[in-house]
């Protein structure tokens, strides 16, 4: 609140209320404006522009998007971050909620038991996709030792080889990277149901399934919904451990998108098609997240 | 990292690089100089010229993957260093785009022009205009274990000269145990397989490129695929470790070292530290042969250049100059293991005792660069078409559907 006022400066209450919540809010308007309304702006107009690295710019209108249809590799790169999108977030969602159940009670040492689930989140996924990238090692990595002492490999294996493997190993590493969080967050919609509910389904003779249907999952809606939400944005934006644990290989087999407008705009110097092309996710990451929220609003 | 933030970071480094160059704006000459973060002797040389000169050099050491987008950022920002250690594939497209001081009138009064290593030379051109000369050079050859060689009965004084040579000499080698390999290739690094891979066809003979550059001849040059099968065959006979078909280059140097592989293509940068870190590996060089013989190298490495807009030219000039001279060639360059920039030092009395560095220096006689504005995107870039098509042929072994391939990419890249 505003408490002392210069002479002269009279605002009523309802003005100052307003006042206040203005400055309030001024920090995030000011950091949303700087750090995405503006860089949004001028990547709009860079998408419109033939914009080396250096050298001449030039304007071409929409020709940016046009060359979107006939990129073979934006397509397949598409393509190939749904896949991934869709085969990573079941498993980050089911373990998440087992994990959420396990260390739902405040029981004793229980607090170890979170901390050790959720410690792969506070490193960084560049830290930890190169910490994979040694364990997944042939010679000297931690997964191919214990593979060959219990003699169930015949010989040291190549996980990041073949494009199979390659996926599974890189979904392994990320389910270890990220369940942490989704618990998290499923912990915490969990924990803001009422015992009262549960036990009153018992008195009623519902079983393990019953509650986890009709009670669990409905009440923690908005919860999954924003687990998921974040979970699916994630997964369409991944680019580190991609661009660390496989360079896009075997055979260009693993390059997301993010990676091909990385690719596009710091390795080809093509800025403006980079521009259009992260235009054109902003628009799909939109109406994704809209989809989302239609499916898992609150019905009343 | 989303193009969002890798556009902020840019531009609040060239945010940052402005102050300190308004910053460095005093009444004396000061100078800013870039160089990617390579093992060569830059800091030295800048050192010696700040002791001996009343302008003083600011040297900046950019991490090599980004040195050229922050470049690139720094030129649109209008404040480039004065001089800029460039690696020589990128120079072309620098000069295209009017980035770098035409410095023909003063490259042409240099004693010993002819003498600088070609490669280079010709990377620094643009419309029969100078733009850069030779800085820190490079060539590729080959190294081979003397130990093994003996172990194998082979003999380490007559290395191979031919493909067939070498594959003997694989053979005999990798027999000698589970755990010894007759050779090492990083088959998922580009930039490795350029410098390495290529040579085997230009010592044929053959190039990937037409004479002026203009066209890819893939499909069109026989040698192109025998170079692929060669090196199929050394994959499908097992004569590498299965381990380097994923290597992303961060064993192309450390791979050799374990002592238990023949041969592998190498760079002069790897000698010092072999000597210096491995003193029991007993290793000799000899040049990259052609099918039938001769020899080829990658000229490879950096030249200096002048930023356009910088308002030192002519001491610029003056310091880069001085790098060139036997003073800075021999007792910086020479004296710490680096292959001068001028072919006739290679008889300096550093290298005399060496066999191997004299080798190594010769490698840059037949040093060869591709010219071209579009090399990151044909040859290093790890998703382009030159590893792919060495990935298809070589691991794949499906030769003439990689020749397919690699034609098209290529020419869909030269044509823009």
């Amino acid at each position: 609140m505003l408490t002392k006022q210069p002479a002269g400066f009279n605002l009523s209450w309802t003005q100052r209320r307003k006042l206040t919540g203005l400055l309030f809010v001024m920090p995030t308007v000011a950091f949303v404006t700087v750090f995405f309304i503006i860089p949004l702006i001028m990547t709009v107009y860079m998408s419109l522009h033939d914009w080396p690295l250096f050298g001449e710019r030039a304007y071409i209108g929409w020709e940016n998007y046009q060359e979107l249809s006939n990129d073979r590799q934006y397509l397949k790169s598409l393509d190939f971050t749904f896949r991934y999108t869709v085969l990573v977030t079941p498993p980050i969602f089911i373990l998440g909620f087992i994990l959420a159940s396990l260390v739902r009670h405040n029981i004793r040492y229980i607090g170890i038991f979170r901390t050790i689930f959720f410690l792969p989140v506070v490193i960084g996924l560049g830290v930890s996709s190169l910490l994979w990238v040694w364990m997944l090692d042939d010679r000297i990595g931690v997964f191919n030792k214990i593979l060959l002492d219990l003699n169930l490999v015949p010989k040291a294996q190549l996980f990041l080889g073949r494009p199979n493997t390659t996926m599974n190993v890189i979904i392994l590493s990320v389910v270890w990277k990220t369940v942490g969080f989704t618990m998290i967050l499923l912990l915490a919609g969990l924990q803001s149901i009422p015992d009262e509910l549960y036990e009153s389904a018992e008195v009623d003779g519902a079983g393990y399934f019953r509650k986890l249907f009709y009670i669990t999952l409905p009440l923690m809606r908005r919860f999954i919904a924003l687990a998921l939400i974040l979970s699916v944005i994630g997964s369409v934006l991944s680019f580190d451990q991609f661009y660390i644990m496989t360079r896009g290989g075997p055979r260009n087999s693993t390059i997301s998108i993010v990676f091909w407008i990385f690719n596009n705009s710091f390795t080809y110097f093509k800025m403006g098609y980079g521009a259009a092309m992260s235009i054109v996710l902003l628009g799909i990451l939109v109406a994704l997240t809209g989809l989302q929220l239609y499916v898992l609003r609150e019905k009343e | 990292m989303s193009i969002r933030k890798s556009f902020l970071l840019v531009l609040t480094i060239v945010i940052c690089l402005g102050a300190l160059s308004a910053a460095a704006q005093d009444d004396e000459v000061n100078m800013t100089m870039w160089v990617r973060s390579i093992p060569f002797q830059t800091q030295a040389l800048v050192d010696q010229w700040n002791a001996n000169n009343d302008s003083q050099i600011e040297l900046t050491v950019i991490p090599s993957g980004e040195f050229v987008t922050k470049m690139g950022a720094a030129i649109a920002a209008g404040e480039p260093p004065d001089i800029a250690s460039i690696d020589l594939i990128y120079t072309p497209a620098f000069a295209a785009a009017g980035q770098l001081v035409d410095i023909t009138e003063w490259v042409r009064q240099l004693p010993y022009v002819d003498d600088l290593t070609p490669a280079h030379m010709e990377l620094g051109m643009y419309e029969g205009r100078n733009y850069a000369v030779p800085t820190g050079v490079d060539g590729s050859f080959i190294v081979y274990n003397i130990d093994l060689f003996e172990q194998a009965g082979l003999d380490p004084e007559n290395p191979p000269s031919t493909w067939d040579e070498m594959l003997e000499a694989m053979r005999a080698i990798d027999a000698l145990g589970d755990d010894i390999y007759g050779y090492w290739f990083s088959m998922a690094c580009a930039g490795c397989n350029a410098f390495t891979f290529l040579p085997f066809i230009w010592a044929s003979g053959g190039d990937v490129l037409s004479d002026d550059y203009s066209e890819a001849t893939i499909t069109t040059d026989p040698t192109v695929g025998e170079a692929l099968a060669f090196y199929n065959t050394i994959w499908e006979e097992g004569l590498v470790p299965e381990g380097a078909s994923i290597d992303n280059g961060s064993n192309f140097v450390s791979a050799f070292t374990g002592g238990n592989i023949g041969m592998a293509g190498m760079g002069n940068f790897a000698i010092p530290l072999f000597t210096n870190d491995h003193p029991d590996l007993n290793f000799g060089v000899f040049h990259i042969p052609g099918k039938e013989g001769g020899a080829a190298s990658f000229g490879g490495g950096d030249v200096i250049a002048i930023a356009s807009g910088s308002a030192h030219v002519e001491e610029a000039w003056r310091f880069i100059e001085w790098t060139m001279s036997d003073e800075a060639q021999i007792e910086i360059y020479a004296a710490n293991g680096q292959i001068p920039v001028r072919l006739a030092l290679e008889d300096n009395k550093y290298f005399e005792g060496d066999e191997r560095q004299r080798t190594a220096a010769s490698a840059l006689r037949v040093g060869h660069t591709p010219y071209t504005t579009v090399y990151n995107d044909l040859f290093n870039d790890p998703n382009g078409p030159w590893l792919e098509m060495l990935q298809v042929a070589i691991l794949d072994g499906d030769i003439e559907g990689a020749l397919d391939l690699g034609q098209e990419r290529f020419t869909q890249i030269m044509e823009g």
